[in-house]
């Protein structure tokens, strides 16, 4: 019943990366990154390793879009 | 009986992220996007309890638990970035 659902994963893994690589919105795309940590955090959970997966799902999808996002904020210039 | 509930469930999930990868992909702006990734990380914690009760590991709850408490985080700096606070 599962194997599914991690195909749909991997999927969704593949489509998030793409994203996240061609769009032009930055702030977009780096959802999309984060995005693809998540569904990489569950695979890595499904497959039995529950310690990467929590490391991954914290650091990866929760930390590395805040400071993408704070980096995007001070280096695009002020709309006056 | 319990093992329907099970498909039941796991066919909400795939239709869930299907849809929610769908609505990622086609999004019209990028706060379409931030709400489809919201509604994927409910989904994603509700996918890693369900098989933590098939493979019956509960330790796998633990890591639904530690991503349920931290998958507000990312929306609220987004939230913040869209309101330039950030």
């Amino acid at each position: 019943m599962l194997e599914f659902l991690v195909w749909l994963l991997c999927g969704s893994i593949l489509v998030s990366g793409i994203l996240a690589v061609r769009l032009d919105n930055t702030l977009a795309a780096a959802v999309s990154g984060g995005l693809a940590s998540l569904f990489a955090a569950v695979c890595y959970v499904v497959l039995g390793a529950p310690d990467v997966g929590m490391t991954e799902a914290s650091i990866g999808s929760g930390l590395s879009v805040l400071i993408f996002l704070y980096a995007i904020r001070r280096t695009t210039e002020k709309v006056p | 009986m319990s093992e329907g509930i099970l498909v039941i469930a796991a066919a909400l999930i795939f239709f869930g992220i299907a849809f929610g990868v769908l609505r990622l992909a086609l999004g019209l702006t990028a706060v379409d996007r931030v709400a489809a990734v919201d509604m994927l990380t409910v989904v994603s914690v509700s996918l890693i309890a369900l098989y933590a009760h098939v493979a019956g590991r509960s330790i796998y709850l633990d890591v639904a638990l530690v991503y349920g408490v931290l998958s507000f985080l990312a929306v609220v700096a987004i939230a913040r970035y869209l309101e330039r606070g950030l």
